[in-house]
C-alpha cells in the first residue's frame, strides 16, 4: 500500500488544502473549512467511512476505536487536526 | 486500510480443498434438518477460515479481499448457510479489528481465530435499516456497564460464543462484545427460515446483562452510521462474493442439466428458449465476478469508494442470484423442484440476500444519492 499522495509537507496548511481539493472534486462543491459538511447535507454519514479511508491512505495514519466520532470528520479543519494530532502520537515525523 | 504487515496473500488452495471435503454432498442434509455440525464450524473457525481477512498479527489467515472473496464465493456455491456464518464472523472480526483498542484487537480476534463463533445484532423489532429507531442501549454502572434490548434475525446466533451488539450509548453508539452464555442473554432460533435455513437465524433479548467495562469495543461513543456502515461494508463484500458462488453453482447446474437431458429428441441446451437461459447465467456469472472483483481491489487499496463498491456489488450479485437461481429452477424443472435440491436452496437462499444487509431498495437509495453527489 503506497502511500504516494504525500508529497508535500504534512501541515495544517497542506492538510487543509488537499483535503478541502478532494472534497470539492467528491461532492462537486465548493466547500468552507470550517463548514459542517454533514448538517449541510453536502455529505452523507456514509461518506464519513470514505473520509476515513481517504485519511488513512493519503497521511499512514489508523484512526480507529474512539477516533471515528463523526464530529472528527464534520470539517476540514476538524479532520485537519484529527491528521495532525494522529501523526504526532504514531511519531511519523511532521517535516513542516 | 491497512494490512499491518507485508505478508502476501495467496489464494487459499488448501482452505478452499478442506471446505470441499467437509461440506461434501451433506448441503441439503443439512439445509433440510436446519442445522450445521457444530463441531465443523468450530474447526473451521479454529483455523481461521470463517474469516479470512484477520491479519495474520493476530493470529488469521491474512487473506487480502479477492482471496477471501473467492474462497466465500466457493463456499457460496455449496452452501449459502456456512457462508452466512463467515459474513457474521467476518463482519465481527472487522469491526473489531476497527473499533476495538489494542488489547480488545489482539484478544478477540484471537478468540475468533481460535475456535470462538461470532455473531453481530443490528436489526430490531422497530429498527432495520432506521437506525434512529434502535433501541438497544448500553450504560455505563460503576466499573461495568449493564445492556438491555433485544436482536432480531441474528444470522449464526444459534452457533455463536461471542456476540457482538450494536447499541446506543449516551448520545452514540457502540459495539459491544457479550458472551452468549452471559446471564441475562436470551436466544431464540427463528424457527423455519425462507432461505439459509441452517445459518442459526435467532432473535435475542438482553435483559440487564452486566458486562466488565472492557467489553465496550473502544470505549464506544463512536458515531451510529460510522459503525453501522463500517460493519456492514464488510457483510456487503461477503454477501456479494457469496451471492457470486450462487450464481456459479446455478450456471453450473444449469449447464450440465441441459447438456443431458433430451427433449424431443435433443438435449435441452440444442432447444433455443433454454439455450437463452444458459446465456443468461454465464453472464450473470462473468458480471459478478467482475463487479466483486472490483469491489475487492478498491478494498485493498484504501479506495474511498469502496464503500460504494461494495454496495454496487452486493446489489448487482444478489439481484443476478435471485434471478440466476429462478432461472435455474426453471431449467431444471421437476429435477430441480425438490427442497433442499442446490438451485432450489439458491432459489431461496438468494431472496433472502436481496433482503439483508441493505435490501435491494436501500442499496437503490444510497447508490442513487451517491449518483446525485457526484456524478
Amino acid at each position: 500500500m503506497s502511500i504516494a499522495q504525500i508529497i508535500a509537507p504534512v501541515t495544517t496548511d497542506s492538510v487543509e488544502e488537499a483535503l478541502l481539493e478532494f472534497l470539492t472534486e467528491r461532492v462537486k462543491a465548493d466547500v468552507e473549512a470550517d463548514q459542517d459538511l454533514f448538517a449541510s447535507g453536502l455529505v452523507s454519514s456514509m461518506f464519513a467511512m470514505q473520509l476515513v479511508v481517504h485519511l488513512e491512505e493519503s497521511y499512514d495514519i489508523a484512526i480507529v476505536g474512539q477516533e471515528l466520532k463523526l464530529d472528527h470528520f464534520r470539517t476540514v479543519q476538524a479532520m485537519t487536526a484529527l491528521v495532525l494530532r494522529l501523526r504526532r502520537a504514531s511519531g511519523v515525523t511532521t517535516d513542516a | 486500510m491497512h494490512n499491518h504487515s507485508s505478508f502476501i496473500s495467496e489464494p487459499l488452495v488448501n482452505e478452499q480443498a478442506l471446505l470441499g471435503e467437509l461440506v461434501g454432498d451433506h448441503a441439503e442434509a443439512w439445509d433440510l434438518a436446519m442445522e450445521l455440525p457444530a463441531d465443523m464450524l468450530q474447526k473451521l473457525g479454529a483455523m481461521g477460515i470463517l474469516c479470512a481477512e484477520v491479519p495474520a498479527s493476530f493470529g488469521g489467515l491474512g487473506a487480502s479481499s479477492q482471496h477471501s472473496g473467492e474462497l466465500t464465493a466457493y463456499v457460496g456455491s455449496l452452501d449459502s448457510s456456512l457462508r452466512s456464518i463467515m459474513t457474521s464472523q467476518g463482519i465481527a472480526a472487522w469491526a473489531i479489528q476497527r473499533f476495538g483498542d489494542r488489547d480488545q484487537r489482539h484478544r478477540y480476534l484471537g478468540d475468533l481465530t481460535s475456535g470462538d463463533l461470532a455473531a453481530v445484532g443490528f436489526s430490531e423489532p422497530g429498527a432495520g435499516s432506521d437506525l434512529a429507531a434502535m433501541q438497544t442501549r448500553v450504560k455505563r454502572s460503576g466499573d461495568s456497564v449493564v445492556l438491555d434490548g433485544q436482536k432480531m434475525w441474528v444470522t449464526g446466533a444459534r452457533y455463536a460464543d461471542l456476540l457482538l451488539v450494536l447499541c446506543l450509548q449516551d448520545d452514540d453508539a457502540a459495539f459491544v462484545v457479550v458472551p452468549a452464555s452471559a446471564p441475562g442473554v436470551c436466544i431464540e432460533p427463528v424457527p423455519a427460515p425462507l432461505g439459509c435455513r441452517a445459518a442459526g437465524h435467532a432473535n435475542i433479548h438482553f435483559d440487564n446483562v452486566q458486562l466488565p467495562a472492557a467489553s465496550v469495543l473502544g470505549g464506544g461513543g463512536q458515531s451510529l452510521p460510522m459503525l453501522f456502515t463500517t460493519a456492514l461494508s464488510y457483510g456487503r463484500m461477503s454477501i456479494a462474493w457469496g451471492c457470486t458462488g450462487i450464481v456459479r453453482a446455478c450456471l453450473e447446474a444449469a449447464t450440465e442439466h441441459a447438456r443431458v437431458r433430451e427433449q424431443s429428441g435433443k438435449p435441452l441446451g440444442q432447444h433455443q428458449l433454454v439455450a437463452s437461459h444458459l446465456a443468461d447465467l454465464l453472464i450473470s456469472e462473468e458480471l459478478c465476478t467482475l463487479v466483486c472483483e472490483h469491489a475487492s481491489q478498491s478494498w485493498q487499496s484504501s479506495s474511498p469508494d469502496m464503500v460504494i463498491a461494495a454496495v454496487l456489488a452486493k446489489q448487482v450479485s444478489a439481484g443476478h442470484a435471485a434471478r440466476s437461481a429462478s432461472t435455474a429452477v426453471q431449467v431444471l424443472a421437476s429435477a430441480g423442484a425438490r427442497d433442499g435440491h442446490v438451485v432450489a436452496r439458491a432459489y431461496r437462499d438468494s431472496k433472502v440476500m436481496e433482503i439483508i444487509e441493505g435490501s435491494n431498495e436501500i442499496c437503490q437509495l444510497i447508490l442513487a444519492q451517491h449518483a446525485l453527489t457526484t456524478v
